[in-house]
């Protein structure tokens, strides 16, 4: 069987996702059987880009030129390139003030007029190159990074959870923490594909897999209002991850008849 | 004619490079450049609510995720006058060990074991030492086995809320963490032997003063301990513990006045805790007691990183086991009432010190937050100890000289997510 060359590259983040991958330990033999971590700075040496990948999986926002150089490079060299957790796909948590001047940020941090490394405000992968393929979390689950690598050694790519974590919710048959213990629990805008993991816990959702698809916002805005959460609370905490729970909040707020 | 040559760090946290200068060819001075994208935490907090506050800092850093939310939930709970359960202190607890385990191991058998062995990462141990790799890999699993029993899940742990634990663990899981810290504590008795190799490798090094956190659970509390005998409140550190934005590092660079450098971290802890039982119990006298000023050495930090990791495993096991002994009740997260308070917090990640401040407004809003991370604190003795090798491997190759700060720099276990955050 043909081994596959993958880049693992981490921009600017927490290193959560490529750490999720280190985690993998009882299936780290395997991986290695099928593939090749040609170029995986975070675990091994070797900093140079070498031929061609057939993926590589990129984690982190996009803030620095440096970063946005190995991007492109990245890009330019993979067959397929990963937006590899939250901040990858959506900017993340680091994005959460963006419609504030990074100077002015830094000088609450630094003191002074520069910001250190210079850079530029968080961004999505997305908005720099074309993503073929996005692993969401964060940090991700081990199985959505495992189901990836099988994808990629059969040649083909994940579908992607098309469901609510809400609706794993309730396949696990929790209480619900939104209706019955009045939490703030974002699983009915969720993506699904975690199992419920926090509310199974008893601990609510906090997006961190972004908004799902074909979601009816204005539908959920009517159950979190029922309960008692406005939509900038919703906002507020979705919006830690993922920009999208606070663009649904504008687009909400267009056509809310108050 | 000068010239400056830079590469990027493998094998450790986050993005960094040594930049080693060169005189008509002969290298003749080293620097540790911390690159990594600056994320601007603490400007992120400021005007968040307090209930945001640990589910955001955790953030920072994948390794160190279970502590920065420890100390932040702390933190939080003192600045609103909250005591958590004898049960979730215990969880958290459990959680902080079984984060230092799953660092040093991954640090110890992944990042830093292919120094010894001459390799270029784990996958080429797979096949050249796969024995040694599997059982490093063995205890780390189970450092994260531990996690997700306390926390929830490995990475940004979330059972871990304000006010207490979302849920218990149940029964039967800590029986079979208990099994499994059993047979991981075996694999792990071979990790001083490992590490304590190839020190004499490298020229002479500086040897620093260090600190750590006095606390009863040996990783947290409210003041630190310094090997010159002094005690620091955590309340007071702006009068030890200075932080300035230094030309050419996306990380602060910590000072502790006129005192010198001091460095942080697995040596530090147990220097410290030597310090501590000198009077209360009598113990057989170690290398690191017999100086009068007493210090610790670069080469000694893996040989001390692995001795923690027994002792954080043991520690994991005691812990399961008051977990059964006492019985696992279900409990509820207490809720806060926020009032105006500004509140410091101290405990020890796998890397040494970390320092949490935050100051709240009269409905809970952050209005400050001020995090201080264990390798910004030993930024300046990796500066100092850099430039010290290269000074002692004079006549040495490029690549050898290279390769050696690199090695050097490894010995910290620098976390540069943690040190820009």
């Amino acid at each position: 069987m043909k081994r596959e060359r993958v880049a693992i590259a981490g921009l600017t983040g927490c290193s959560g996702c490529q750490l999720t991958l280190l985690d993998c330990e009882d299936e780290l033999p395997l991986l290695l059987k099928n593939a090749d971590f040609d170029y995986f700075p975070m675990a091994s040496s070797g900093i140079a880009l070498k031929g061609e990948y057939d993926a590589a999986l990129v984690e982190g926002c996009l803030s620095t030129q440096e970063g946005l150089k190995l991007l492109r490079n990245l890009r330019e060299k993979s067959r397929l390139l990963v937006a590899f957790g939250a901040c990858a796909v959506s900017g993340g948590v680091t994005a959460i003030r963006n419609d504030v001047p990074r100077e002015e940020l830094s000088r609450i941090v630094y003191g002074g007029d520069a910001v250190p490394g210079g850079g530029f405000e968080p961004a999505p992968l997305a908005s720099a190159v074309k993503v073929d393929f996005d692993i969401t979390g964060c940090p991700p689950e081990k199985a959505d990074i495992l189901e990836f690598f099988a994808g990629l050694s059969a040649g083909v790519l994940p579908i992607p959870a098309r469901t609510f974590v809400c609706a794993d919710c309730r396949a696990r048959e929790n209480i619900c923490l939104l209706a019955e213990k009045g939490e703030l629990c974002l699983g009915v805008l969720t993506r699904g594909g975690c199992n419920a993991r926090c509310p199974s816990m008893n601990v609510p959702c906090e997006g961190c897999r972004g908004v799902a698809e074909e979601t009816n916002f204005a539908e959920a805005m009517a159950i979190f209002s029922a309960n008692g959460f406005s939509a900038d609370r919703i906002s507020e905490k979705g919006g830690r991850f993922f920009r999208e729970f606070l663009h649904e909040k504008k687009e909400y707020q267009k056509t809310d008849p108050d | 004619m000068k010239k400056k040559s830079i590469r990027k760090l493998t094998r450790i946290e986050g993005d960094g490079q040594v930049e080693l200068i060169r005189e008509n060819g002969i290298v003749t001075d080293a620097r540790f450049v911390i690159s990594e994208g600056v994320r601007l935490f603490e400007a992120l907090l400021a005007g968040r609510s307090f209930h945001e506050v640990p589910d955001m800092v955790c953030r920072i850093c994948s390794i160190c995720s279970t502590v920065h939310k420890v100390a932040a939930l702390e933190a939080v709970e003192e600045a609103f006058g909250c005591m958590v359960s004898r049960q979730s202190a215990i969880l958290r607890e459990l959680a902080v060990n079984g984060g230092v385990i799953e660092s040093h191991a991954l640090h110890l058998y992944f990042l830093a074991l292919p120094d010894y062995l001459g390799v270029a990462g784990f996958q080429e141990m797979a096949t050249t030492a796969p024995e040694l790799l599997q059982r490093g890999a063995r205890i780390k699993k189970c450092g994260n086995l531990i996690q997700e029993i306390a926390g929830g899940r490995a990475v940004h742990p979330f059972n871990l809320v304000i006010g207490g634990t979302g849920s218990s663990p149940r029964k039967d899981s800590l029986l079979s963490l208990e099994d499994e810290l059993e047979s991981v504590i075996e694999d792990a008795t071979s990790a001083p032997e490992i590490f304590q190799a190839g020190n004499d490798r490298f020229p002479e090094l500086p040897v620093f003063p260090f600190f750590a956190v006095k606390g009863e659970s040996r990783l947290s509390g409210d003041t630190v301990g310094l090997s010159t005998g002094e005690l620091m409140t955590a309340a007071s550190f702006r009068s030890w513990l200075g932080e300035s934005a230094q030309e050419g590092s996306c990380a602060k660079v910590c000072n502790f006045g006129n005192s010198g450098i001091f460095v942080t971290g697995p040596s530090a802890r147990r220097g410290i805790e030597n310090m501590l039982d000198e009077t209360s119990s009598p113990r057989d006298l170690s290398d690191d007691r017999k100086s009068p000023r007493q210090t610790v050495s670069p080469y000694l930090f893996n040989l001390h990183r692995a001795i923690e990791l027994q002792q954080s495993l043991d520690r994991a096991l005691m812990l399961v086991r008051l977990l059964l002994e006492e019985g696992i009740h279900e409990e509820k997260a207490l809720r806060l009432a926020p009032r105006k308070s500004e509140v410091t917090k101290v405990i020890e990640a796998p890397r040494g010190t970390l320092l949490h401040h935050y100051e709240f407004d009269r409905d809970g809003v952050c209005i400050c937050a001020d995090i201080t991370t264990p390798t910004a604190m030993n930024q300046a003795a990796v500066g100092i100890s850099l430039r010290k090798l290269v000074q002692g491997m004079a006549g040495a190759g490029y690549g050898e000289i290279r390769s050696g700060c690199e090695r050097l720099v490894r010995c910290f276990d620098p976390c540069l997510s943690c040190a820009v955050h």
